[in-house]
């Protein structure tokens, strides 16, 4: 008898420790799932702002979404359409170093909302024959001195500015296209649709808050109008380098004043004087005339080979439509 | 005034028949079905076109080109005719000056559905440049609109004061307008000597706005750097080119509405004879230009120039490019040598050939060239390295031309073909002539 | 059969108790922040702290924004607190020390301050504490036989002595980053000093430069930098075309010949065509 009460009460205990193991394991796993959606519950519900839309509705704002205006005038305040005193901004791109990473490109379709199918920073697949060298060519607009796109405009939509940078007003441009004719680099683009921009419009009618300026081109992009490259005005007036440049693992991108005689691609800070000299510097299609502000320095000493570019070379894709 | 019941019984506009409503309706069809078609493309935005980046400019502005060169049709024959005082003009030249004036009316319109932003259209005006070739056509083309109309205008004054009596009592209404259009013309004196002082200024006139025009067109491709473009023979070309597609399409015009209208009295054999030889004049110079554009860069070879070459002769474009020069040019030419070749049905085939010949050469001025541009077209969707209208852009432009015809409709339809009163004056002379030497 | 009941009851007690901890332990805050914390003195200017903080979230580095930072000043085995600050949306926090004598050095002339976090939900507690002795770089200009100099000298504040043997760099202000002037390395004599010739032909708005003489992340002293204001640039001249008539100007500065011109031409021809509508009218008019 007594044998029997201690072997059930021991089948008790060993029942009971049994159930409490499962417990506390499935307890464990619960837990772990629990955490796992808390996370993903805690990314989307961070904290909300509320903000007025241009048209004083309220809307409330998931406060990551917002980014914030340093307003710190750490630039004297201009007009749009004559820029920046004293300045005369180049960039010398390094050919020598180009391996087609395409950081560039990703950086400013990203920074720029590009939702088309042509991207605005292009790195193009060199041969000039096939006895010659192949070779990386990064491509922005080239910012003209003898810009021939401002020339053609009839309404004066894109302009040229005392610090060099060419600009469009997307509020003025009757997308005649002529300006697209105009440019022997190809580096123009035109919203054929809607940009499809979303949200996005939203939030950039926020940012730069009243109305749109040529200094946010993108931003938004407008429906038949014209875009491009505008060697970013809205950040390098805060003293901080375009994206393209910043993006570039390899340094490829130079960018600086030219009146300061100075360039940096973030990491090596240069006299571009010196920089053109050394590398010999030189212009895409000088014999046109167009004076371009975008310098190349000639792809020798190659620290790469041309080949290791090919796997990310896309001839037929220049924006990710995947995000 | 005189009787001009014979004249005015032959030359005095008619109702439209059940053929003239039939291709009247038709043509308003056309019209329709373009409207809709540009109304989508308002809506969506002009991704419903095949244009893309590289193929930034298509059929929209090829088709403008044609008309602002077939506008060219009253400068060249009424001012230059009239300088070289050939007098066999006079029954042609009012259907001249009804072409030239659909046709830059509606080159006006053509040019603003290949813009982005039509709403902006006043920004041309408010803004413009003056630096911008754009900026001289939007000048040039309202300033040929009126110059031209002026030249059709003024001529009529006699004709519509004939036309308010003769209609008084069949078609009351009809003659109300022609008596206002008049403007109280009674063949006075003083009235004739302002009439025809001013027909001499404006036929001196219409010639340097004419060239103008054509050269100003022209410039808006030549002050380009793109290979094809860059020219210094597009000025000439276009001039020459404008010459063409006017007289061709003058030619078809005169053989349709003489048929229509049993005009054989009027426009005889002698006239498709004298413009035939017109015609052949103008090919001929065509075909220099042509000449010095295709064939002489082939020597220099310079790269660009040599890859535009070979995708219109061998490439690409090269079935169309044949069949411009050699149907558009060559057989016009041959044929038009031939005394035969002159006579009123091969005229007017050759003159459907021309004017054809002529849309499709304005399309291979535009697309081409934009097809290969310095940079390699790169990292973009593979059919932008192609171009071929859309249907969209085919209605809109089918539509374009429906209207161009549409208004020379209208005009046939209300305005005497072929100027009564000048045709009577000449026949008074005749007469007189004849009564003098014998 | 007692004997395998407890061995058994025991393993299982063990394993229970080992899960269970483990499972709070899973409970606990996953992501590790690190502070990186710089002292910055500008001579004749700003002290701060140029405080960045990262995480390694999902096996990337992050830069941890919004978070809440205490400033302590250590003395003596005690923490006073100075100040607290806030990381921006890039994860960095800019503190600034209104004066260096609000805050006190120990013994040995060095000053210790330590930065922490709490830590919250996501997050784990983190701390960084730096010390740095109080030094200056005192610079000016010198120009000798029409060669400009950079001359700086190095000193301890707290015992008024020259530091020799330690880096010092020149650099010259620039828009985006600063141009190195001369070496990048120039270590300091016996008496503290660097001599650095400065090249010629930098240019300046209206010719003015300013150089910064820089001691770089020291683990003394801190960062240090001293300006020297010299007037010595080449002014820079505007080269731009904005001013002039051009073909790519503005409407209200349009190249006179376009101007002049086209307009004639305009006016000449749409006079004419006035005048022929003038004659429409009066042809109306004349009756007889």
């Amino acid at each position: 008898m007594k044998n029997n009460k201690t072997t059930s009460r021991r089948k008790f205990l060993d029942k009971g420790l049994k159930i409490s193991l499962t417990t506390v394991i499935s307890g464990l796993g619960i837990t772990k799932l629990a955490s796992k959606l808390n996370a993903q519950a805690d990314e989307k519900t961070d904290v909300k702002m509320e903000l007025m839309t241009t048209d004083g509705t309220i809307i409330q704002v998931g406060s990551s979404e917002v980014m914030e205006m340093d307003n710190s005038k750490k630039h004297k305040e201009y007009n749009v359409r004559e820029g920046m005193p004293n300045r005369k901004f180049v960039m010398v791109i390094d050919l020598a170093k180009c391996k087609n990473a395409l950081k560039c490109q990703n950086a400013c379709n990203k920074h720029h909302y590009i939702t088309g199918n042509h991207a605005w920073l292009k790195v193009y697949k060199m041969q000039e024959d096939a006895d010659t060298a192949p070779y990386w060519m990064p491509t922005t607009c080239m910012h003209c001195d003898h810009p021939a796109c401002v020339t053609v405009c009839p309404v004066d939509a894109t302009f040229k500015r005392r610090d060099g940078l060419v600009l469009i007003d997307n509020e003025r441009c009757i997308g005649c296209r002529f300006c697209m004719a105009a440019c022997p680099y190809s580096t123009r683009v035109f919203n054929w649709s809607e940009p499809n921009q979303d949200e996005i419009t939203m939030l950039m009618e926020m940012e730069h808050q009243t109305h749109n300026s040529a200094e946010f081109a993108g931003l938004p992009s407008i429906k038949g109008t014209v875009d491009k490259c505008d060697f970013c005005p809205h950040t390098i007036k805060e003293n901080i380098l375009p994206h393209c440049v910043t993006a570039c693992p390899n340094g490829v991108f130079y960018f600086g004043d030219k009146y300061e005689d100075t360039v940096t691609n973030g990491e090596e800070t240069l006299r571009l004087s010196q920089l053109l000299i050394d590398k010999h510097g030189y212009r895409l299609m000088e014999g046109l005339g167009t004076k371009p502000s975008v310098f190349y320095l000639p792809p020798v000493d190659r620290l790469v080979d041309f080949k290791e570019g090919l796997e990310s070379f896309t001839d037929f894709k220049s924006v990710d439509k995947s995000e | 005034m005189k009787n001009y019941d014979i004249l005015l019984n032959d030359l005095a506009p008619q109702k439209f028949g059940k053929k003239g409503v039939i291709w009247t309706i038709s043509l308003i069809v056309l019209i329709i079905l373009g409207i809709i078609a540009y109304i989508d493309q308002i809506i969506k935005g002009q991704v419903v076109t095949n244009m893309n980046d590289y193929a930034l400019w298509g059929v929209y502005i090829s088709n403008f080109v044609f008309f602002v060169a077939t506008s060219f049709v009253s400068t060249i024959t009424v001012a230059v005719l009239r300088l070289t005082n050939n007098s066999w003009r006079t029954p042609i030249v009012r259907i001249a000056e009804i072409i030239s004036v659909a046709a830059i009316i509606m080159a006006g319109l053509t040019i603003t559905i290949d813009m982005g932003r039509p709403d902006r259209l006043l920004n041309l005006f408010i803004y413009g440049r003056m630096q911008s070739p754009i900026t001289w056509d939007v000048i040039i083309i309202p300033t040929y609109v009126v110059v031209s109309l002026l030249l059709l205008y003024f001529p009529l004054l006699p004709d519509f004061g004939l036309l308010n009596k003769y209609y008084k009592e069949k078609q009351p209404k009809l003659s109300k307008w022609y008596e206002k259009l008049s403007l109280n013309w009674t063949g006075s004196d003083a009235q004739k000597t302002i009439q025809l002082k001013s027909i001499h200024i404006i036929a001196i006139l219409i010639i340097p706005v004419g060239f103008m025009l054509q050269t100003i067109d022209a410039w808006l491709f030549s002050t380009l750097f793109r290979v094809g473009w860059d020219s210094t023979n597009l000025g000439a070309y276009f001039i020459s080119g404008a010459s063409v597609a006017g007289v061709g399409a003058l030619v078809c015009a005169v053989y349709v509405l003489q048929k229509v209208y049993k005009l054989e009295n009027y426009i005889t054999d002698f006239h498709f004879d004298k413009l035939g030889k017109f015609l052949v004049l103008t090919c001929l110079i065509y075909l220099y230009f042509n000449l010095n554009e295709y064939l002489i860069p082939q020597l220099t070879s310079k790269k660009e120039a040599t890859t535009h070459i070979n995708v219109l002769m061998t490439g690409e474009f090269a079935p169309l490019f044949w069949f411009v020069i050699i149907g558009g040019l060559i057989i016009p030419i041959i044929v038009l040598l031939f005394k035969k070749g002159r006579k009123p049905l091969p005229m007017f085939l050759i003159g459907l050939l021309v004017v054809i010949g002529s849309w499709w050469k304005r399309y291979l001025i535009v697309t081409p060239t934009l097809l290969h541009p310095f940079l390699p077209i790169q990292g973009v969707p593979e059919e932008w390295r192609h171009y071929f209208p859309s249907i969209h852009e085919w209605l809109i432009t089918i539509a374009t031309l429906a209207m161009a015809l549409l208004i020379i409709t209208l005009l046939v339809r209300y305005l005497p073909i072929i100027p009564i009163q000048r045709t009577a004056d000449e026949q008074e002379e005749l007469k007189i002539n004849k009564s003098t030497k014998s | 059969m007692k004997n395998q009941f407890t061995i058994h009851h025991f393993f299982l007690v063990l394993l229970s108790l080992l899960l269970y901890t483990s499972s709070f332990a899973q409970k606990v805050k996953q992501n590790k922040v690190r502070l990186k914390v710089q002292y910055v003195k500008i001579v004749d200017g700003e002290i701060y702290f140029d405080i960045k903080a990262t995480a390694k979230i999902k096996k990337k580095n992050v830069r941890v924004s919004d978070i809440n930072l205490t400033i302590y000043n250590k003395l003596n085995d005690e923490k006073i607190k100075i100040g607290k600050t806030t990381t921006n949306k890039n994860g960095e926090s800019k503190f600034i020390l209104k004066n260096l004598n609000l805050i006190q050095p120990d013994s040995t002339n060095t000053y210790s301050i330590l930065i922490s976090f709490k830590g919250n939900n996501t997050l784990k507690k983190a701390s960084k504490s730096i010390r740095f002795k109080n030094a200056n770089i005192i610079a000016k200009l010198v120009t000798k036989d029409s060669i400009n100099y950079i001359i700086a000298k190095l000193i301890d504040e707290s015992t008024n002595t020259p530091i020799s043997g330690v880096s010092l760099g020149v650099r010259l202000q620039r828009l985006f980053k600063p141009l190195i002037i001369g070496k990048e390395f120039n270590n300091t004599d016996k008496n503290g000093t660097i001599i650095v010739p400065i090249e010629k032909g930098l240019p300046g708005v209206d010719g003015n430069l300013i150089f910064e003489v820089v001691l770089n992340e020291s683990e003394e002293f801190g960062t240090i930098i001293a300006m020297v204001e010299a007037p010595i640039g080449t002014p820079i001249v505007d080269e731009s075309s904005f001013d002039e008539r051009t073909m790519w100007s503005p409407r209200n500065k349009t190249p006179l010949f376009l101007l002049i011109f086209p307009n004639l031409l305009i006016f000449g021809i749409w006079g004419l065509i006035i005048y022929l509508i003038t004659n429409l009218f009066k042809i109306s008019k004349s009756k007889i």
